[in-house]
């Protein structure tokens, strides 16, 4: 109880306050820039918090994180560009509605979603660390290829209108994680001797080439309206916050198992908020009885998306305080900062630091709720982004593309990479695939080749994939998945056909 | 399915471009797929670095090559003819959408040479220019945007971040 009592002053003193609220606003203001990524913010931040008591430079860093999760909602929802990765899945259902002309519900639903899970991935944090983590780290490749299979079946729910172009565009996914240096020998492949390729593409530009620029083109194909100075969305720029809380409390069981999937697939070395978001929507949209209704503006979908991604900021920490082994790249950054204080990272932290450990739970809490306050007040000035003519916006967003893509790796290679994947995006888009498998692909073909690869260097035995108990569950519930797919497909298709207009 | 059969000149020609990207992917994936058969397997693993493409690539191939079949059925003969004046309406009809890729290739590839803040400079004034109602305010507002976001950018990045964006020759 001293080591909570002595942590929470820390974490509520008015400097640490008013610290961690610049890092809220500096979180939501990067990610809502695409190609600004909540990781670029926590490392422009970590330098500043090298002057900082240990516990109030990593609630500043906690306080980042958390609004950057929430920052990428607001390009998706608006722009139906994901600010960051982890918000791929908020474009599907966020931007129609806010095409619909509910820009503010839309808005509103993902801050009170994001909020609501950060708060569910704090409770679990607080009490199924230290058993969460041991299960985590006894997955071997086995597991994480299984995985990674079962991951891969949520294409199902990502297709549209044809699941053979949904199938392409996810192979194409694949395809394009195979170029550059092989995971596990570094032997180089299909570069054709061209050095952009050798190191292969970079994920962040592909995705902003597939989504944003894509999406930015399109805005411009109505030559008549542009000229008119139409603008992105016409609608009530009305925030609605307590009756979308109520909206958002009312569907308990998707907010609860979105957060519930943020958080297990957090605490999973490697794993992250991109694949947590798609998760979370796949299995809300299975879930609902009125699947179709996904992808057409359904506040389930902006709900179960924005929940799942927030919710792994929660599960990321679990692995880093019970064993000191960091889940993705932004928790290596946090632990970073903590060894940089001369604190040692692992199972012994929560005994030697457990004002720390505590101070950083109630950093967690404070910066969702710092998070929400930001919103609620200044969500009518993002709104005002709606407002703005396109011919304004398409240009200005394609800049930012530019300099984000760019600011990466500060490689100008990297911009012909931007440009030609924006025009295969577009193209594609234009011949109705499917962008969000292929998306799906190219994050998951690398951890699904090294680990199919590591679990047979380990022991070269195929049947280990299904003798092992944990492996094998993830591989029946990839064959109920599927088979699920093909069952709602068979439904959907025997319904247009007795439904089927005579004339 | 049968929503996916097209019934006038425009899906028809829609289902042309479509039965195209297959053809053009599947030379790709088989040309890959070949290429990721040749590399050598290493002594210390069950799989080489090409296994994992060849997989891609053979599923990849095999479901264009279901995809060219299912659209050759769905295609009408008679599409074909019309095919060449509904590309040319379409892209005529894009036309924005074209000036906007051909002003981004001009833009990054001139990057390097004349540096961010002229390239962006000039990048934003043409293509808000193009884009915006031909009005003062307009022209007005297209400067100044074209200013903040070029060199007010470049300032930011290089003495707020020390991120340095390209300089030119």
């Amino acid at each position: 109880m001293d080591a909570f009592l002595l942590g929470a002053s820390e974490v509520l003193s008015l400097t640490t306050l008013a610290m961690m609220l610049a890092g809220a606003i500096a979180g939501i203001i990067a990610a809502a820039i695409p190609g600004f990524t909540v990781t670029m913010a926590i490392v422009l931040t970590l330098p500043l918090t090298f002057t900082m008591d240990p516990l109030q430079g990593i609630s500043v860093m906690l306080s980042v994180y958390v609004g950057g999760y929430t920052g990428g909602l607001i390009s998706a929802a608006l722009l139906g560009i994901p600010g960051t990765p982890s918000s791929v899945a908020t474009t599907f259902d966020a931007f129609p509605m806010a095409r619909k002309g509910e820009p503010g519900r839309a808005l509103s639903l993902g801050v009170w979603a994001s909020f609501f899970g950060t708060i569910i991935s704090t409770i679990v944090l607080i009490i199924a660390a230290p058993p969460l983590a041991i299960f985590a780290v006894r997955l071997g490749p086995w597991e994480y290829f299984s995985l990674i299979v079962f991951a891969l079946t949520i294409v199902a729910s990502l297709v549209g209108n044809s699941l053979q172009r949904g199938l392409i565009a996810a192979l194409i996914g694949l395809a394009i994680s195979t170029v550059g240096a092989d995971p596990i020998m570094g032997r180089p492949r299909f570069d054709m001797g061209w050095e952009l390729l050798a190191a292969g593409l970079p994920f962040l530009v592909v995705l902003i080439g597939i989504f944003a620029i894509s999406q930015l083109a399109s805005e411009v194909e109505d030559a008549e309206a542009i000229k008119r100075g139409e603008r992105l969305v016409d609608g009530e720029i009305e925030f609605k916050t307590w009756a979308v809380m109520r909206e958002v409390l009312m569907r308990p069981v998707n907010l609860v198992r979105s957060s519930i999937v943020g958080v297990a697939i957090g605490a999973l070395p490697g794993a992250g908020g991109s694949i947590a978001n798609l998760v979370a929507y796949d299995q809300a949209k299975r879930a609902s009885k009125t699947p179709e209704e996904f992808g057409k503006g359904t506040p389930d979908g902006v709900v179960a998306s924005e929940a799942g991604n927030s919710a792994t900021a929660g599960g990321g920490l679990i692995p880093l305080i019970s064993l000191g082994i960091p889940g993705s790249a932004v928790d290596a950054i946090l632990m970073a900062s903590l060894m940089v204080h001369g604190i040692s990272v692992g199972p012994r932290l929560i005994m030697d630091n457990a004002d720390l450990v505590y101070g950083m739970f109630l950093a967690m809490a404070v910066s969702s709720l710092m998070m929400l306050v930001v919103c609620v007040l200044s969500m009518r000035a993002f709104l005002r982004v709606a407002e703005v003519p396109k011919w304004v916006v398409v240009p200005v967003v394609l800049v930012c593309c530019v300099v984000g893509s760019f600011a990466l790796n500060n490689r100008v290679t990297d911009l012909y990479l931007l440009a030609a994947v924006g025009l295969l995006g577009y193209a594609l888009k234009a011949l109705e695939y499917p962008l969000a498998p292929l998306v799906l692909g190219v994050i998951l073909g690398p951890i699904a080749e090294t680990n199919l690869r590591r679990a047979l260097m380990t022991e070269p035995d195929w049947t280990l994939f299904v003798t092992r108990p944990v492996s094998l569950v993830f591989l029946i519930a990839a064959v109920l998945s599927v088979a699920w797919a093909i069952r709602g497909i068979l439904k959907s298709r025997n319904e247009a056909r007795t439904g089927k207009d005579p004339i | 399915m049968s929503q996916d059969v097209p019934r006038t000149p425009s899906q028809e020609a829609g289902e042309i471009a479509r039965l195209l990207s297959y053809v053009a992917l599947l030379a790709v994936s088989a040309g890959l797929f070949l290429e990721a058969r040749a590399m050598p397997t290493s002594r210390f693993e069950v799989l080489g670095a090409g296994a994992f493409p060849m997989l891609v690539h053979g599923c990849l191939s095999l479901l264009l090559v279901a995809s060219i079949i299912a659209s050759l059925r769905k295609i009408p003969v008679g599409a074909y003819a019309a095919f060449a004046s509904a590309t040319a309406q379409w892209v005529r009809e894009k036309r924005l959408v074209v000036f906007l890729f051909v002003c981004l290739a001009v833009y990054v590839t001139s990057m390097p040479v004349i540096g961010y803040p002229v390239a962006t400079l000039l990048f934003l004034l043409v293509l808000q220019i193009t884009l915006a109602p031909k009005t003062r305010m307009a022209i007005a507002t297209a400067l100044i945007l074209s200013l903040v976001f070029s060199f007010g950018l470049n300032w930011l990045f290089a003495e707020v971040f020390n991120v340095f964006l390209p300089r030119g020759r």
